[in-house]
């Protein structure tokens, strides 16, 4: 198991490799003079020349990779124009509050979703199935920053239950509870796509499971239905449905973009996208660097989970 | 193609996601040609108008345009958009797919270590990046949600492809002598593409929601030109107070990309082959029974009697009578062996009895099975779950595909003790491990904790044989339990199985299609076609002395050990299609000793002494049966 | 006269179990080096279980696995591995599974044409009369054409991938498990087109199946494979009727027969070798009743004895 982990741990090396070559070359894209474009249309000559040399643009385009890769090993991403702050520091405080809002809808959606899913399978074509998929289909079509708007409509403005936006109260305490009435507008948003998606796919994998000649052979056990569909068939149809949660995960992470645009939401998506705007290119790169390296680390974290399920993937 | 469509149109939901798709899509092809105001004039007079209040018919934003004139607009080019970067990815994503999947080796290993690095970002990443590099414009999101699709597509397309390559038809085609393109234009290519269809139409809609959501960050479709999603954007800002240049907006996406999901699975079902058999809907509990009154208990001791049993499987129209009347009687302690081509109901008779059989489609329609002068058919669930395993247990064929893959043997053995049994788990494993060693697999205290794919298929139906035994039950079922394994680990099992319903009394139903099988184990056979017995009695006299003509001749052209090299005695013909039966006698068709009776009308199963034989012809000698 | 078919050393080697730098860790001998002939007009039968080899070695024979080491000889001609068309041209295929062999889209014309046109570039009436000629002689009605695959039954099938065999104009076909997937009642309607189309065409036929009844009812000579090596050639009367191996003693006597009955062929429970670590002396000698100290130590070559038989046994019955 320990050497499992190892290998996957030595594997992601390359992918992280990968992904700071992809973020370089994109980057590299960039037309016109790189400072220029970096630093903006209003940028002094001198800024512009510093920029150059720090960046080494006089170098060749391998050369300038391995002195950025080189930095940020060292922790030095860079710094921020339009923040005037530690590219770091901004991403990792923007990123705890991303964790917070696409962690609770990753949680919400899996245990969602896999039960819609298991009822809807178990139930194929009763009621419970039909209401399901109507609601599946429902949550696949709406755009989450659509969603968000109408939720803010009805449960905020009219109905004034929660809060309108952001993740604390402007003023008063920063308690528990204050984060949870401002993450549950946003989080339920973020999480109905997700819920959809996954609820549809373990209803496939469910029944595909279910066709099995081992869910006969459990029947003919004697085995009670609830342990066939939940111990039985569950188990293995999980097997399919791990990878789709890795998979999912990154869809929550990038639908947080819209809903922190919607929600005010502080995280570092709404900062990709001022960003953007602004053209803060080492900001850009910084963080979508950070955050798709912690993503490939979740990724690890699900092969694992999907190792402890099935003994045949162990080696 | 017309089959497609008449598969499509009668998928109600998929034909009303159809209707309102091709709705939206003349409305946008005729945009140009409406008299809607300019959607780009602004106004600032009459901003904010309601809907149906004043003279936009929608309402107006917050520059005072024409909601519905920006709304057509706006839906015209959130479509274009949204079906080019479909086709876009589609495209590129199968073609890389294709290539790698077909392959295979480093190519394979190149591209797709190429792909599993644009999948490591979560997808949005890759997207804000792409528009970063090129600056934010309609056109560059187009190319960023292509872009970040093609990875999906060329994955899903190269499993595809990889299981396609792997088929025996691209081998023949191969050595029919043709080029690898061409194999990848001419037998590769056909079969992928209804996959990449399907593909496209579930994901058309997921691109649709894509462009508009960076669209509405405001990285695609820059002012004044507007699609859906800017619209939205551009509507946020005065959500609370206008909340109608919000909903325009927002509903029309919701509508398109609800129709175009429904039309998408629609696509999907209609040309998913296994849907099309319904093979993909899940079996119940127990087999459905849909019978008039059941017949009454027969005379005599048998453990387990088979009554008139009729199984149909009813897929649409059509219905199969897969098992059409079968009577047997089963006796304590005794080996009965049902032997029979594929599709002569053998084994769907066996698995109704404990209501095994696959439902949908399966339905018994009529008979009985009594164990112990308790009619099974139709009983409660609770009932028949006590009696599976416990009393009535099965061993079916294939044993690395009966056993669960991912609960070692000891798990799935405790499991079965314990779902009739109320012991501790302690008790149940030690139980358990007594049950490896009788089914004489080595070191069982080890073996225990193995997983299935971690045994040899010997093994492995030894555990399948193991788990039968574990409540003691009166009555094995044994479904070609030696037809998976090796001649030399079938003789391993017969002789275990033989040794312990000896050793325990058991009765055994044994279902196969060897006759040497049958001779060596079993006490009587029943010979079952087209869903029926056509003979039946103790095994020396049937094989000695075959009396249907079908009996006589199926043993003929097995050909036999030790007889040498010669021309066999083939039976011309097919067995029929147990959709069509024939009247009178199934195999008639097929018997050069047919006359006008046998097929004028129902042929009953007669008795004489300990045989039972379905055929009007009289008993003649073997030889000239054959 | 040359031997329709020869192969000599002809082995392949699967690298498995890839270690962290891509590397192979160990390697499985699918076959070992085997050399044998087959006359013109013979039908040799080749069988064994599961995991013996036999269906690589068809597969190398035929071209679509490239072989670790070895020679093929069509007619005294070497074949070079690189030239499908070629091999296409003097050696075809019959597969296990008749429906899998032949593309779902496509209809049985065009399945038919692909080596008329790719093999033997005919034109369209040249094409039409080849397949008038093969189907008459497979007894398929000429309507089949242009149907789909799915529409017929496997029986129906497997004499269409025999027909596209034949198309190809090759003389040798190899038949791997062309029976397997039948029902019992039509199987001997297939053995029995085979053996008369090779009467007719004169062709060779290396037949391998587990089925050793099958094999018996249609060779002139058997030669039976163990883990990847063979370990008795005979005529096929003699194989089965009279072993001179103990693996091939142990198959008759597991085969299950009419009028014998059921024992228990070998005393313990025993199951084959593992390949990732075969054993340095004979595959067989964990399982062999009649083992010596030598079979431990010493591969037993494969030697032909005064009879004709040949076998690789250090201790032969």
């Amino acid at each position: 198991m320990a050497g499992y982990i190892l290998k996957r741990l030595l594997s992601a090396v390359p992918v992280l490799l990968g992904i700071s070559v992809i973020v370089f070359v994109i980057m590299a894209l960039i037309p016109g003079d790189p400072a220029t474009a970096i630093l903006g249309s209003y940028a002094t000559p001198e800024n512009v020349e510093k920029l150059n040399r720090d960046l080494g643009l006089d170098r060749s385009l391998v050369h300038r990779y391995f002195i950025w890769l080189g930095n940020m090993l060292q922790g030095d991403f860079g710094r921020s124009f339009s923040l005037n702050r530690a590219v770091l520091d901004e991403v990792l405080e923007r990123f705890n509050a991303t964790l917070v809002l696409a962690g609770t809808s990753f949680v919400l959606c899996s245990l969602l979703g896999v039960a819609a899913g298991v009822v809807s399978a178990a139930r194929q074509y009763g009621a419970a199935d039909k209401v399901i998929t109507f609601a599946v289909l429902l949550g696949i079509s709406i755009p989450s920053f659509f969603l968000g708007m109408m939720m803010i409509l009805m449960f905020a403005v009219n109905l004034r239950w929660f809060p309108v936006s952001g993740m604390w109260p402007i003023y008063g305490a920063r308690d528990l509870g204050a984060l949870i009435s401002h993450l549950t507008l946003p989080a339920l948003s973020l999480a109905v796509v997700a819920t959809g998606v996954i609820a549809r796919l373990s209803r496939a994998a469910m029944l595909e499971v279910l066709r099995q000649d081992f869910i006969r052979t459990a029947r003919a056990k004697g085995v009670h239905e609830r342990a066939v569909i939940w111990r039985h068939a569950l188990r293995a149809a999980m097997v399919g449905i791990i990878p789709v949660l890795g998979l999912q995960a990154g869809f929550v992470l990038s639908g947080a973009v819209y809903i922190e645009m919607v929600f005010q939401w502080p995280g570092v998506g709404r900062m990709l996208v001022d960003a953007i705007l602004k053209r803060d290119i080492l900001l850009v790169q910084g963080g979508v660097v950070l955050v798709a390296s912690c993503y490939v680390l979740f990724n690890i974290a699900v092969d694992v989970a999907q190792s402890l399920l099935d003994p045949r993937i162990r080696t | 193609m017309s089959g497609f469509l008449s598969l499509l149109a009668r998928n109600r939901l998929a034909l009303a996601g159809a209707v309102v798709i091709v709705t939206v899509v003349l409305l946008a092809l005729v945009t140009p040609l409406l008299p809607l105001a300019n959607p780009d004039a602004t106004n600032t007079a009459i901003r904010f108008q309601r809907p149906f209040q004043g003279e936009a018919l929608l309402g107006t934003d917050h520059l005072g345009r024409d909601l519905l004139s920006r709304l057509l607009w706006g839906t015209r080019l959130s479509l274009a958009v949204g079906f080019t970067a479909a086709v876009a990815a589609a495209t590129l994503g199968a073609t890389i797919g294709i290539i790698a999947g077909y392959y295979g080796g480093r190519t394979d290993n190149i591209i797709m270590r190429g792909v599993d690095m644009l999948m490591a970002f979560p997808y949005i990443l890759l997207a804000l990046a792409i528009v970063a590099a090129l600056g934010p414009g309609l056109m560059n999101a187009l190319i960023a949600v292509a872009a970040v699709n093609i990875p999906f597509f060329a994955r899903n397309i190269r499993g595809v492809t990889v299981g396609i390559a792997h088929k025996e038809f691209v081998d023949a085609a191969r050595l029919s002598g043709l080029s690898n393109a061409r194999i990848i234009v001419s037998e590769v290519l056909p079969n992928v593409i209804p996959v990449v269809v399907v593909a496209m139409s579930t994901t058309i809609g997921w691109m649709i929601l894509e462009t508009a959501g960076l669209s509405f960050l405001g990285l695609g479709s820059q002012p004044p030109q507007a699609d859906l999603g800017s619209m939205l954007g551009e509507a946020r800002s005065a959500l609370i107070t206008n909340p109608h240049t919000s909903l325009v907006p927002g509903l029309m996406i919701l509508v398109i990309v609800m129709a175009i999901n429904l039309l998408g699975d629609g696509v999907r079902d209609a040309l998913d082959p296994r849907l099309k058999s319904g093979a993909l809907s899940r079996p119940m509990p127990a087999t459905r029974v849909h019978r008039e009154t059941p017949p009454a208990p027969p005379a005599g001791e048998a453990v387990l009697a088979l009554q008139g049993l009729q199984t149909q499987f009813h897929v649409k129209q059509r219905k199969y009578r897969a098992v059409g009347g079968v009577d047997l009687a089963l006796h304590a302690g005794e080996c009965l062996g049902i032997i029979g081509e594929s599709g002569s109901g053998k084994s769907v008779a066996a698995l109704s009895v404990m209501g095994l059989v696959a439902s949908p489609p399966g339905v018994i329609t009529g008979g009985a099975v009594y164990y112990k002068g308790r009619d099974l058919i139709g009983a409660p669930y609770e009932t028949l779950r006590q009696l599976r395993g416990d009393r009535v247990a099965y061993i079916f064929q294939d044993p690395l595909a009966t056993l669960h893959p991912l609960y070692t043997v000891g798990e799935q053995l405790i499991e079965a003790v314990r779902a009739h049994h109320s012991v501790s788990r302690i008790q149940a494993r030690r139980h358990a491990i007594e049950l490896l060693k009788s089914v004489r697999i080595p070191n069982a205290q080890d073996r225990i904790d193995s997983y299935p794919h971690e045994m040899s298929g010997g093994m492995r139906q030894r555990v399948g044989i193991a788990m039968a035994l574990s409540n003691d039950p009166e009555v094995i079922i044994a479904d070609e339990p030696t037809t998976a394994l090796d001649v030399t680990v079938q003789a391993q099992i017969l002789s275990l199985l033989d040794d312990l319903r000896r050793e325990r009394g058991l009765a055994i139903i044994f279902i196969t299609h060897d006759f040497g099988v049958v001779a060596q184990l079993c006490d009587r056979v029943a010979v079952m076609y087209a869903g029926r017995i056509v003979e039946e009695g103790p095994t020396p006299a049937i094989l000695n002395t075959p009396q249907h003509p079908y009996t006589a001749r199926l043993m003929a052209c097995v050909p036999e050990l030790g007889q040498g090299r010669r021309e066999l005695a083939a039976i011309p013909g097919l067995p029929p299609a147990v959709d069509q039966l024939p009247t009178g006698c199934a195999f008639a068709e097929r018997c050069d000793l047919v006359r006008p009776a046998c097929t004028a009308g129902d042929i009953a199963l007669t008795t004489s002494g300990p045989r039972k034989l379905r055929c009007i012809l009289p008993p003649l000698p073997r030889e000239a049966r054959v | 006269m040359r031997d329709a078919l020869t192969f000599t050393d002809l082995s392949k080697t699967f690298a498995v179990a890839k270690g962290l730098l891509g590397r192979a860790k160990s390697q499985v001998h699918a076959v070992q080096p085997l050399s044998m002939s087959v006359e013109h007009g013979e039908t040799l039968g080749i069988v064994g279980e599961s995991g013996c080899g036999k269906s690589t070695l068809a597969r190398m024979l035929v071209g679509l696995l490239p072989p670790s080491t070895g020679v093929i000889e069509i007619d005294g001609h070497p074949l070079d591995p690189s030239d499908r068309a070629a091999f296409g041209k003097k050696i075809q295929y019959v597969f296990q599974d008749p429906i899998s062999s032949l593309n779902p889209r496509k209809t049985v014309r065009q399945i038919m044409e692909a080596p008329l046109i790719h093999l033997h570039g005919l034109n369209s009436a040249e094409r039409a009369k080849r397949i008038r000629e093969i189907f008459a002689a497979v007894n398929l009605r000429e309507e089949f054409l242009d149907r789909y695959p799915h529409e017929f039954s496997g029986g129906q099938a497997q004499r269409i991938g025999i027909a596209r065999a034949l198309a190809a104009d090759a003389r040798i076909l190899i038949l791997d498990e062309p029976v397997s997937a039948l029902d019992v009642s039509v199987q001997a309607q297939v053995l029995n087109l085979l053996s008369d189309l090779k009467q007719q065409l004169g062709l060779t036929y290396l037949f391998i199946s587990h089925d050793l009844a099958v094999v018996e009812a249609v060779s002139d000579r058997v030669a039976v494979l163990y883990f990847g090596s063979v370990v008795e050639v005979g005529p096929a009367e003699q194989v089965f009727a009279a072993p001179r191996h103990p693996y091939t003693k142990l198959l008759a006597n597991s085969a299950p027969v009419v009028g014998r009955p059921l024992a228990q062929p070998e005393m313990r429970e025993t199951e084959l070798p593992d390949p990732l670590n075969p054993p340095p002396g004979c595959a067989f000698c964990g399982r062999c009743p009649r083992r010596i100290a030598r079979c431990d130590t010493e591969r037993p070559p494969l030697l032909t004895q005064s009879d004709g038989v040949s076998i690789a046994c250090h201790n032969p019955l």
